[in-house]
């Protein structure tokens, strides 16, 4: 995993308070969204990493309004709610942001199937990393079904959330 | 905000993301180690978005209803069909409870025996799941206001859901019996064989040190046995779905992923057990081993 420091991209300035805070507030949501109790049955299980598609889109897009300290505290958020071992998201979506920004040339202002490209390709690392984490913290072998399901419907998503936060931020922002 | 100059600005963004990483890590690291350091923060923040996650469920409660709605309409018929015969057989059934609670009635007063301990339930909306594979829990709008604690059991009309394992003041957390730290003792219905009903994140939990391995098969059902004073016993859990070496597996009574409310009850139960939360030695201290070695001299 890319640990280098990677100086953040110049980007058109935004100056209203409310567009500032989008990303943020996005990903927050995000959070939420993910422990609401939708009553499908297994849903509890394979439930989409929603913050992993919003800290995707926003480093990509606005690195420069999604701070390290955000991803930090929406993360440990998300663990106090979840129940999950305080850390694990904050230092999955911290993970997310260090290799977003290393790989970032590669697929930022390129088509779709690019971003989606690297999408898939971070979230296969990050839920292989998420359930070796598991393993290591449960000191058992655990099921590894969930898991590949859970980043197949996360990557499926990916598609919609982008196009939602994209226009989000197109609104909030300007074409940017 | 404090006025930096670009260059201190940028150093600060440079060694800050390595320096979040290795605080989350150490975070992980330190929470396994002692499970209950991060304990209040955990309350605080779930007391704290207690409102607003029961404010964002509601609708979704209403989502689930119409999804109901719709299927009971196409079902109808079968469905109807179904109750009929099940109706019958039920009425059937009623009869012979009446004889029976007649039975037990005389039999217990000819026993003298004493009458269970008077419950009391709090009803609780489930608020919160844990979303994702690796921890089954779910959020309830009740907490210590709403006089539930710690350990106490949470059910459903339909069987065992789980129990309290972190309690704020309007929150509170249900391990699931499907989580991989739930062990709860039970008994096979009728032959008396104990086990320890294991979860593994899996929807059907595995029976383990079953007292005798061999006289168990499918289609028996499986209570608590009240074993460690946890939950009393005899109530309902599930029945035995599937004979696998490792153990037995079960198929929960109650629809684990679609619980909507459940009932905390309190048994009476919960005192007799060693609180896993120790009480402080002093005020805002958190007593060690050390401390009750001192005390003791």
């Amino acid at each position: 995993m890319a640990l280098k420091v990677f100086s953040i991209p110049a980007l058109p300035k935004v100056n209203n308070g409310a567009a500032r805070l989008l990303p943020v507030a996005t990903t927050l949501l995000a959070a939420l969204i993910s422990v609401l109790p939708v009553q499908i049955p297994g849903y509890a299980a394979l439930t989409p990493v929603f913050t992993l598609m919003a800290a995707y889109h926003w480093t990509m897009y606005r690195p420069d309004l999604l701070p390290p300290l955000a991803l930090f505290a929406i993360g440990l958020t998300e663990d106090l709610l979840a129940g999950s071992p305080l850390g694990i998201n904050a230092l999955l979506l911290l993970l997310t942001r260090s290799a977003v920004l290393g790989y970032r040339r590669y697929f930022v202002n390129r088509t779709f199937p690019y971003v989606w490209t690297g999408f898939t390709l971070l979230t296969g690392a990050a839920m292989f990393g998420l359930w070796a984490l598991h393993c290591v913290l449960d000191l058992s072998l655990l099921d590894f079904r969930n898991t590949v399901i859970r980043a197949a419907l996360t990557i499926a998503i990916f598609p919609l959330a982008s196009f939602l936060l994209g226009r989000a931020q197109r609104s909030a922002m300007g074409a940017g | 905000m404090i006025w930096l100059s670009p260059q201190a600005r940028t150093a600060i963004q440079r060694t800050l993301l390595p320096i979040l990483i290795a605080l989350s890590a150490a975070i992980v690291v330190l929470g396994k180690a002692d499970q209950l350091v991060f304990e209040s923060a955990r309350t605080a923040v779930t007391d704290a978005a207690a409102p607003v996650l029961d404010a964002f469920s509601r609708p979704l409660r209403a989502v689930g209803k119409v999804v109901d709605r719709v299927r009971m309409v196409v079902d109808t018929y079968d469905e109807n069909t179904r109750l009929e015969t099940e109706n019958a057989r039920l009425l059937q059934w009623q009869q012979t409870a009446l004889n029976l609670a007649a039975d037990n009635q005389q039999l217990r007063g000819l026993l003298k025996a004493v009458p269970d301990n008077a419950l009391s339930y709090v009803t609780a909306r489930v608020i919160a799941n844990s979303g994702g594979a690796y921890v089954r829990t779910v959020l309830i709008n009740a907490g210590s206001d709403d006089h539930v604690a710690r350990g106490q059991a949470a059910i459903t009309g339909e069987g065992l859901v789980g129990r309290l394992t972190e309690v704020g003041n309007r929150a509170a957390r249900v391990l699931l019996i499907t989580d991989l730290n739930s062990r709860v003792p039970v008994m096979i219905e009728g032959s008396h064989v104990n086990a320890v009903l294991a979860g593994d994140n899996s929807e059907r939990p595995r029976l383990l040190y079953l007292s005798a391995p061999d006289a168990t098969k499918v289609g028996d059902r499986v209570v608590t046995s009240g074993e460690g004073g946890v939950f009393p016993p005899g109530l309902p859990v599930g029945v035995v779905d599937a004979l696998d070496p490792a153990g037995p597996r079960i198929e929960p009574y109650v629809e684990l992923s679609q619980v909507g409310y459940v009932l905390v009850v309190d048994y009476g139960l919960a005192h007799s057990l060693p609180q896993p939360v120790q009480v402080p030695a002093r005020p805002g201290k958190r007593k060690s081993a050390g401390e009750d070695d001192t005390a003791n001299r």
